[in-house]
């Protein structure tokens, strides 16, 4: 059973706690950072896919045949040795070479994205990040209108108090609702593996590789199949005898559009990302409502049961004496 | 005052009045019409710092100048970029490849194999002439390219006027902001002649 007065210290610590609820969010910055993350996990739901992920990786592979092929039997076809063939044909071997660069890095960084989908899936299934500051908020804000009303009118500290434990047990609740022990780390997870990812350095050095790709396309388009042409291969032979090459060229319109946007994408959060990442690490996030929760509730249970001892002390003395006055 | 000063006072005004017009030469050069797009007209892309590019410029396999770093532009349907009113996309803007079908005021150049035109969205261009230099904004200019916008306007655009002939340069520089070519820097040099 609750007491029916309010202690000091209850008073105090409840204050507190609601304070520092209330204080949280402003203090880590979350009003200005949590929005930037709902935006970052919204912008990236496009490309968060496996089947997404995948093409993407196809047209890497595909990008890559035809680099192969037009470094040995597009060359072979077309010149006598690979040097005459790198003087003839300078912007395709210039991208041959630097393809050696982009391939694995780009490769690496698509595997590495398409690893943490699950962790994506497991981020993007919590409630909005835009709402998070306010589950610190609203919680301090019905702490201390709670204890406000409590103090204000003692008679009815009894309900007060039951209201605030009920909090408090939301509270130490709402993680498992939301299954923050499980998702939260898995968010961390992908923050850690994002972090070489979405920097400004590296999305610069991807926008480096579109062009020389793009020039890449336009030499295979523009000098290698037509002199394939000139040296008396009609456009079915070079289909079937360079597969890797014509379809580079048929699929680039295809690539262009399905990899400028996910380039923009990037760009386009790596403020949001830096934003995340200066929030505390994911996997606290449940604790910031299980221990808030377990103090407001245990404070609320706890404070006044000295008192309540008393009063039953006293009241129990009150009526020994008076019997023993009777017996007296 | 005698009747003999009045016309004398009248002269005097009139020439005072003209002196202040000529002072204001905004607006009496704001140039209402169209600056057709003719050759030698160009668009140039500037790598930002950051990519390490080993080249400065943007490399547009498909643009037909010798030099890949140039993309020539001439006048679309409207022969140019008209001030006054605005030149906005049509719908829709792009077809299935991402080609934009925006042809009014260039026609629509291939880079990197997709076309990308050019619209006016929001503010009008509005430019004035003085002394034979131009002066003005274009902030509502505007690439389309690959189902994307890019705002490629400045309010501060800047180049030369003949009067007699009406040839005219006009240049500036915009840097793109957001998107898959954030930080980039689009140089543009429009040329021909002016008609209002």
């Amino acid at each position: 059973m609750l007491a029916g007065k309010p202690t000091r210290w209850a008073i105090t610590a409840l204050a507190v706690l609601g304070l520092a609820l209330v204080a949280m969010p402003a203090a880590f910055q979350m009003f200005d950072r949590a929005p930037k993350g709902a935006r970052m996990i919204a912008d990236f739901r496009p490309y968060m896919t496996v089947a997404r992920l995948s093409g993407y990786q196809t047209e890497l592979r595909q990008i890559d045949a035809a680099v192969k092929e037009g470094g040995t039997s597009v060359a072979a076809q077309l010149s006598r040795s690979s040097s005459s063939f790198a003087t003839r044909f300078p912007d395709f071997a210039q991208f041959e070479r630097q393809w050696s660069a982009i391939y694995p890095d780009m490769s690496g960084m698509l595997t590495t994205i398409r690893r943490n989908v699950g962790n994506y899936e497991a981020v993007a299934a919590l409630p909005s990040f835009t709402l998070f500051p306010w589950f610190f908020v609203i919680p301090g804000v019905i702490v201390l209108a709670l204890l406000g009303l409590g103090i204000m009118r003692r008679a009815r500290w009894r309900s007060v108090r039951w209201a605030l434990v009920a909090l408090g047990l939301a509270l130490v609740l709402a993680p498992a609702v939301f299954q923050m022990f499980s998702r939260a780390p898995k968010g961390g997870r992908m923050m850690t593996a994002f972090k070489t990812i979405e920097t400004s350095g590296r999305v610069a050095r991807i926008q480096g590789y579109f062009g020389e790709i793009a020039a890449g396309q336009g030499a295979v388009a523009l000098e290698l199949i037509p002199a394939l042409r000139r040296s008396g291969e009609s456009a079915a032979e070079i289909s079937t005898d360079y597969p890797g090459l014509t379809t580079f060229d048929a699929q680039w319109v295809h690539i262009l559009n399905d990899m400028t946007p996910m380039i923009g994408a990037m760009s386009d959060n790596v403020a949001n990302y830096q934003a995340v990442a200066a929030l505390p690490p994911f996997a606290l996030f449940p604790w910031f409502f299980v221990l808030p929760g377990l103090l407001v509730g245990g404070v609320a249970a706890g404070g006044g049961l000295r008192r309540l001892r008393r009063a039953r002390d006293e009241s129990s003395s009150d009526v020994l004496s008076s019997s023993t006055e009777g017996v007296i | 005052m005698t009747n003999r000063s009045l016309p004398r006072l009248g002269v005097g005004l009139a020439a005072l009045v003209a002196l202040a017009l000529a002072a204001v030469p905004a607006s009496a050069g704001q140039l209402k019409g169209t600056f057709g797009i003719s050759a030698g007209s160009y668009f140039r892309m500037i790598y930002p710092a950051a990519a390490k590019s080993k080249s400065k410029y943007f490399s547009n396999p498909y643009s037909t100048d010798a030099d890949k770093t140039y993309t020539l532009v001439t006048g679309g349907t409207d022969g140019g970029l008209r001030t006054g009113v605005l030149q906005p996309a049509p719908t829709p803007a792009f077809d299935a490849k991402g080609n934009s079908l925006a042809g009014r005021i260039i026609r629509p150049t291939s880079f990197t194999g997709i076309d990308f035109g050019l619209v006016t969205l929001g503010t009008a261009p509005s430019i004035s002439v003085s002394a034979g230099r131009l002066s003005g904004q274009l902030v509502g200019f505007t690439a389309q390219w690959n189902k994307l916008s890019f705002k490629q306007g400045s309010s501060d655009v800047s180049g030369t006027y003949n009067a007699k002939t009406h040839a005219y340069v006009l240049t500036w520089t915009s840097v793109i902001s957001g998107g898959p070519f954030n930080g980039f820097t689009g140089y543009w040099h429009l040329q021909g002649k002016f008609v209002s």
